[in-house]
Order: C-alpha cells, then sequence, then structure tokens
C-alpha cells in the first residue's frame, strides 16, 4: 500500500558519514537522543552557530516552547516571507522575519541600466503599486537632469498613481479578511482590481507592469475614449467596496477579532519608522503628499485622514478611508487637468551633472523614496530605494508576543506588505 | 438454519452496504454544491467545463486522489498515520446508520438511536487527534489538539441541546420524535433556544466555517491533513462533506420534522409512495441547510481559537443548561 520513500543518504540515520564511521571502526551505532519525537520542538533552527544577540535569543527555547515555520511556502504569508515563530502552545513568544526570498538584485540592475529603462526595473518591485514605483524615480531623475515635466503630465501622473492606490487599498481588504477566513472580500478586490488595471491598461498598455512614467512626462497621453472609460468605471467603483464593507466592517467576528488587536501607539510607529497607512491609523498626520508636496498635490483639496485605534481595526478603516479619498482626488484632478503636452523635450540618452537627488512618493503602503546619485555617465552611479513594507515588517516581533498564532495573520495583512517590495 | 437470522445479516449487510456507498455521491454532491454556491456568490462561474454546468467535477476529484501518490512522511507513525483517515471516514459512514430517510426507511431502526448517533460522530476527534500526532509535522499536531479542544468542548452543548428534544419527544428514538412532531407540530417551535444552540455546535462540531479552526487554511496550512495525500487525504475530504450532510440531516430530524412535509395534508403518506414523498422532504430540508452552510462559509471570516472555546464555555453550555432545566420543568408541570 504505501512505497518506500528514497531517503537522501546525507538525511538518511543510519547512513550518514556518523555512522559510516561507527561502522568502520566497529563501534556501535550512536544511541537516539530521546524518545521517538526528540528534537522535534527544534526543528527549523539555522544550521550555524547563532551571528548576533537577537538571533541567538529567538533561537533559544524555554520549557515547552517549541518553533514554528511559517513560509516561505505558507497560503498566507503574502508571497514567498517566511516567519519563524516560537510558540508555547497557541501563544507567540517571538517572532524572527527572515527576508530575501525573492531578491532580484533590482537596485544593482538599475545601476546598469540607463535613466530612461531604470522604469521598467522599479516596476516589478512593489507590484500592487507600480506606478508609485516609476513615479518617485521619475522626479528624482527630473531633479538631477534639472528639468520639469509639463503640467498635464503631471496631472495625468497623479491620475495614474491614484487610480493606483484605489485598487492597492481594494486588494488590501480582501487579503486582511482572507488572512482570518473570509474567502469572499478578496474575489471581490480583485473584480475592483480588474476594472482599474484595464483603465491603466488602455492608457499605458499593459496591466501589471506599466512602464508608463519617463523622464520629463509620461509615455502616453490620455484620449477622449479613456475619459470616456473612466467616467463609467468612476460611477460604479464603489459598488465592490461597499459590499466588501458589508461583510466586513461591521461583522461581529470581524471586529472581535480585529479591535485591540496588535496595537501600535503613534511614538512606537514613529520610532520603528512605519509610514503610511498604518502610521496614520495610530493617529499620527503624516502624509508625504501634504508634508512634503511634489507633483500637483499642493494644488489640490484634501485632508489627512487618521484614526485613533492603532490597532487592526483602525489600519483596515484607514485603508477604506483611504480609498474613497483618492476616489476624490480623482474627480478633482479630472476636473483640472489641463491641455498641452505630456513630455519635455530629453535626449534620447539622458547624462545628467554629477550631483545626488532624492525624492519620496506617498505610496499606498507608506513613504517610498528613491536616492540617486549620478556621476555625469548614461546610468546612475547608485541607485537607492525605501521601501515602506519592509520598514512596516520590523513591528511584527513588538507586536506580536503574547498573542495566538492566528492572530500573526491578521497582523500581517494590516501592514499589507508586497515581498516584492520588501526583497527588492 | 435459522431463516430469520439469514435474513437479518442478509439485511444488515445490504443497509451497510448501501450506506458506505451512499457516503460517495453524498460527498460528490455536497462538494459539487459548495463549489458552484460559493462561485455564484463570489461573482464567478466556479467549475463549467466537466460535464453540464460543470456537473462533475468533484467527481473527477474524487479519482483524482486515487490516482495520486501516497506519501507518507519519513519519520510518521506508520500504523496510527494509516488508521487515522478510517477512523474519521468509519465515524461517518456509521452514523448513517440511524438516519431517519423516511418512514421504512431507516438501516438501524433501534431505540437509542440518539445516544447512538452523538456517541459514533464524536468518535472523529480521535481519528484528527492520530492524525495531527502521527504525521510528524507542527502544523497537523497543532491541528490536532485544536481538534481535539474544539470538537469535546461543543459536544457538551450539542447533546445538551438535544436533551431538551428527547425530553418533549419522549424517547430517544429518531422516528418516535419525528412522529411526536406529526402530532406537535415542529421541533423548532418547541426548542428554539436549542435549536439554536444545537445549529452552532454543529458548525463547530463538523469543522465549517466559521469555527474551522481545525483546517484554518491560512494558519495551519490544512491542520492535521496536512501530510496526508492520495487517498488517505480523499477519505478525510470526504468524512468532512459526508458529516455536513449528516449533520444537517439529523437537525432536519429533530427540529423540523424530518420527513414530514411542512403541511399537514398530508404530511406523510403510507406505502412506497409514502416512503419517496418522505425522501424528498428529508433531502430538501437537509440540503437547505447543507446550502445555509455553504453561505456562511462565503460569508465570514474564522473566529479565533480562545474566542471558540470561551463561547462553548460561557455561552453556550450555560444556555443550554437553562433550556434543559426550563423544558424538563415545563414538562413536569404541564404533564405533556
Amino acid at each position: 500500500m504505501t512505497s518506500e520513500v528514497r531517503i537522501p543518504d546525507s538525511l538518511h540515520p543510519e547512513r550518514t558519514e556518523e555512522a559510516r564511521l561507527r561502522a568502520a571502526a566497529g563501534l556501535a551505532p550512536a544511541p537516539a537522543t530521546g524518545g521517538e519525537y526528540a528534537g522535534f520542538e527544534s526543528v527549523g533552527l539555522p544550521d550555524r552557530p547563532p551571528q548576533t544577540e537577537r538571533e541567538r535569543e529567538v533561537y533559544t527555547l524555554g520549557e515547552g516552547e517549541m518553533l514554528f515555520n511559517m513560509g516561505p511556502q505558507h497560503p498566507s504569508t503574502h508571497g514567498v516571507m517566511r516567519l519563524v515563530v516560537k510558540v508555547r502552545g497557541e501563544v507567540v513568544v517571538d517572532i524572527d522575519p527572515v527576508l530575501g526570498y525573492l531578491h532580484r538584485g533590482i537596485e544593482k540592475l538599475c545601476e546598469n541600466a540607463t535613466y530612461t529603462t531604470v522604469m521598467t526595473y522599479v516596476d516589478p518591485m512593489d507590484y500592487l503599486s507600480a506606478m508609485h514605483n516609476e513615479h518617485a524615480p521619475a522626479i528624482a531623475f527630473e531633479k538631477l537632469y534639472g528639468i520639469k515635466a509639463p503640467k498635464r503630465a503631471e496631472y495625468i501622473r497623479a491620475l495614474v498613481v491614484e487610480l493606483n492606490r484605489v485598487f492597492s487599498h481594494g486588494l488590501m481588504m480582501g487579503f486582511q479578511a482572507l488572512d482570518m477566513g473570509g474567502l469572499t472580500p478578496i474575489l471581490y478586490g480583485f473584480i475592483n482590481r480588474d476594472e482599474v488595471v484595464e483603465l491603466l491598461s488602455a492608457i499605458s498598455g499593459q496591466r501589471m507592469l506599466f512602464n508608463f512614467f519617463r523622464v520629463g512626462g509620461v509615455n502616453f497621453d490620455a484620449n477622449d475614449e479613456f475619459f470616456s472609460r473612466l467616467g463609467t468605471w468612476r460611477a460604479g467603483v464603489l459598488k465592490t467596496i461597499e459590499m466588501n464593507e458589508r461583510i466586513m466592517t461591521d461583522n461581529e467576528i470581524f471586529r472581535g477579532r480585529t479591535i485591540g488587536m496588535g496595537v501600535l501607539s503613534g511614538p512606537e510607529a514613529i520610532a520603528l519608522g512605519v509610514t503610511g497607512p498604518s502610521l496614520r491609523a495610530s493617529g499620527v498626520p503624516f502624509d508625504v503628499r501634504k508634508a512634503h508636496p511634489y507633483s500637483i498635490y499642493p494644488e489640490l483639496e484634501f485632508d489627512v485622514i487618521t484614526q485613533t485605534g492603532g490597532d487592526v481595526y483602525s489600519r483596515y478603516l484607514q485603508r477604506v478611508a483611504e480609498l474613497k479619498q483618492s476616489i476624490h482626488l480623482i474627480d478633482q484632478i479630472v476636473d483640472k487637468m489641463p491641455h498641452g503636452p505630456v513630455q519635455a523635450q530629453v535626449p534620447g540618452i539622458i547624462r545628467p551633472k554629477p550631483g545626488r537627488a532624492y525624492a519620496a512618493v506617498e505610496s499606498p503602503r507608506g513613504l517610498y523614496s528613491v536616492y540617486a546619485i549620478s556621476d555625469g555617465g548614461p546610468n546612475p552611479y547608485r541607485f537607492r530605494m525605501r521601501d515602506p513594507s519592509f520598514v512596516s515588517l520590523q513591528a511584527m516581533p513588538k507586536l506580536m508576543p503574547g498573542r495566538l498564532i492566528a492572530d500573526t495573520m491578521a497582523v500581517m495583512a494590516s501592514f499589507d506588505p508586497v515581498m516584492g517590495g520588501v526583497d527588492k | 438454519m435459522d431463516l430469520d437470522l439469514l435474513l437479518g445479516v442478509g439485511r444488515f449487510l445490504l443497509a451497510t452496504t448501501l450506506l458506505l456507498l451512499l457516503t460517495v455521491p453524498t460527498a460528490f454532491v455536497v462538494i459539487q454544491m459548495e463549489l458552484k454556491v460559493i462561485a455564484q456568490m463570489q461573482l464567478r462561474y466556479g467549475p463549467n467545463r466537466i460535464g453540464p454546468w460543470g456537473m462533475f467535477q468533484s467527481t473527477i476529484h474524487g479519482f483524482k486522489f486515487l490516482a495520486k501518490e501516497d506519501h507518507m512522511p519519513d519519520q510518521a507513525d506508520r500504523t496510527t498515520f494509516t488508521l487515522a483517515p478510517w477512523m474519521v471516514y468509519m465515524a461517518a459512514a456509521m452514523s448513517m446508520l440511524v438516519i431517519p430517510w423516511a418512514p421504512g426507511a431507516i438501516a438501524a431502526d433501534f431505540n437509542i438511536g440518539i445516544v447512538y448517533f452523538f456517541a459514533i460522530i464524536g468518535l472523529s476527534v480521535v481519528g484528527m487527534l492520530v492524525a495531527g500526532w502521527a504525521s510528524y509535522n507542527k502544523y497537523s499536531l497543532l491541528g490536532g489538539l485544536r481538534s481535539a479542544a474544539q470538537m469535546v468542548s461543543y459536544e457538551i452543548p450539542l447533546t445538551l441541546s438535544v436533551v431538551g428534544v428527547v425530553v418533549l419527544g419522549g424517547s430517544l428514538n429518531f422516528r418516535e420524535v419525528i412522529e411526536w412532531q406529526l402530532d406537535h407540530g415542529w421541533m423548532l417551535l418547541w426548542q428554539p433556544v436549542g435549536w439554536g444552540i444545537f445549529y452552532i455546535a454543529s458548525l463547530a462540531e463538523i469543522n465549517r466555517t466559521p469555527f474551522d479552526m481545525v483546517e484554518a487554511d491560512s494558519e495551519l496550512v490544512a491542520g492535521p491533513f496536512t501530510e496526508y495525500s492520495g487517498m488517505r487525504f480523499g477519505f478525510f475530504f470526504f468524512a468532512e462533506y459526508v458529516a455536513l450532510f449528516i449533520m444537517s440531516g439529523i437537525m432536519v430530524a429533530l427540529f423540523f420534522g424530518g420527513w414530514l412535509a411542512p403541511w399537514p395534508f398530508p404530511a406523510q403518506l403510507e406505502g412506497f409512495g409514502g416512503t419517496l414523498y418522505g425522501l424528498f422532504w428529508f433531502f430538501l430540508k437537509s440540503y437547505l441547510f447543507v446550502f445555509v452552510a455553504v453561505w456562511l462559509r462565503a460569508t465570514l471570516p474564522r473566529v479565533r481559537v480562545d474566542q471558540l472555546m470561551g463561547m462553548a464555555w460561557k455561552v453556550l453550555l450555560p444556555l443550554a443548561m437553562l433550556n434543559l432545566i426550563a423544558t424538563a420543568g415545563v414538562v413536569v408541570w404541564l404533564k405533556l
């Protein structure tokens, strides 16, 4: 009935190097160090001595504790993240997020690309906000090269960026529910995403990795057909969002699991460097669009939304509120959209003067920024990106001790990390 | 040899074979319902390639299990790992023995059917626990222990809520409880609180959303079933969906008049036609509650493990006690 499983020699207890040496020396096989399940609790220990004090703390097991390895292949770690969870029963004692499973060396790739082709490499970083990924380098390179994009290009940029924020926050609602066992909101979230992505592909030509921004403008102009489709979309955009809200916001189970869960106070969030909706949910009114205005945001009317709770539920509410705010911003942008060119005159190969530039934008996950150094050549000498979800994940080991395994997923989903951005 | 004994043995073999065979189409129908109904609720098509309206999707799923590799982890406890799916499956299959399908169509119409049912359905927890322990996997272990805690806790309010029905109906025999409802109206009218407790506890007992702590795919991957593949996993899978149908059927029998039509003209018929008439109503009502369970799955997130236990011990158990005492008091007072 059962087929014999072939085990590699290195793993087989009777065929290891040690067993072979023992047999050669005529010794008895090494005695087992306990019962059949000995060592079960420490499966997952790294196969090297601890490198730091923190690592020693996480991987030293107390009485009744065991290591619990979540990921990189796990249904709800948002891609290929690995959490080593130290648990006592179901209670989390400590968490060690292990990153790097999706590292593609995007910064280095960008340093080998020309200033124009950098835009193609930053797209797959935070793949749920590709437009924001392009926005920050575009601003930074324009600062380096000393040009300004035309007014209409800036408006189109703001438009696509806010569209991107709508579907990113819409998906976050779905992921939040999915990680807590609710199956339906993610489907509604993807319906919403599909509609937005269709719009964005109408203007940029691609559905996910848009490659839309250029140094000194955008790739295509928005034509009348696009605006007509935008109007149709605008009329029905809140349908799926409101369906999700009906399932989640007042759901007794959802509230019971999220209110008071993973509370991050304002000072703590600032100390950890958490930005974006997660920071504003803790009551800190910091929004890059207001604090360090860029693009056309000074010309638009909007308030910085904050929540008071700082818990998972507040972070969820914050996303929903910002989603609606984005739709409000889209209305304003379309109203004020000027006519004119969408691309400034730039040469085919851009060679900025030696210098440095920094640009930050408000991505759906927080402050996303780019620091570029030019040495006068055709590609950036150094290109560095700060990804907000990488920083937000730092809060996990602080929030989880004393909570249950099930809450790990709820809290992680509330920070809405995207592994493509974390691992770059 | 005694002809009666031979007939009895033959009847027993026929009934058990039929019931064992019946588990397979029951599971197929319930799984198909889950696939299609959830798809409609989530604004997608669901399976639509195999057969008309994707009708045979779940059948193909079932046969797929047979073709898959039967893998066993290296360090698993071989005996118990092999036994666990059978324990869970047999618990579900054996409890079908006392289901009152229709007048004249009960495999074992014996006088302690209700006790038998709750004893047998509770056995599946042993299989889950064993599966979790034998797999040598931490997800499985946690899932198995969760299932033990959950099912043991919820069995108490579940059984207590049924005691109210038994006190009113005056019998531990499913047939007699249904016949009592023929005279007095559905048990739901007499035991609304009991029904509420029974429904919540039965969802927890068969690990359905929002109480699917045991599988909890976003936390424990697949709970005790993580390391199972092939037909061994298939048995767990079948058992789960068969249990969903059985629990709905038992709830219909205890609270919704079983095979009785919802109106008194005629609530039941005599002879073979009556059996068919009863089967129709029984299946209609049972699948209605299967549908509700699927609906809940599409709607609700999962409760947390401590909230789950808190609800069993702090809410359902006292409520079930009060309900039982009140029912007994009324029965004694009115001499029903």
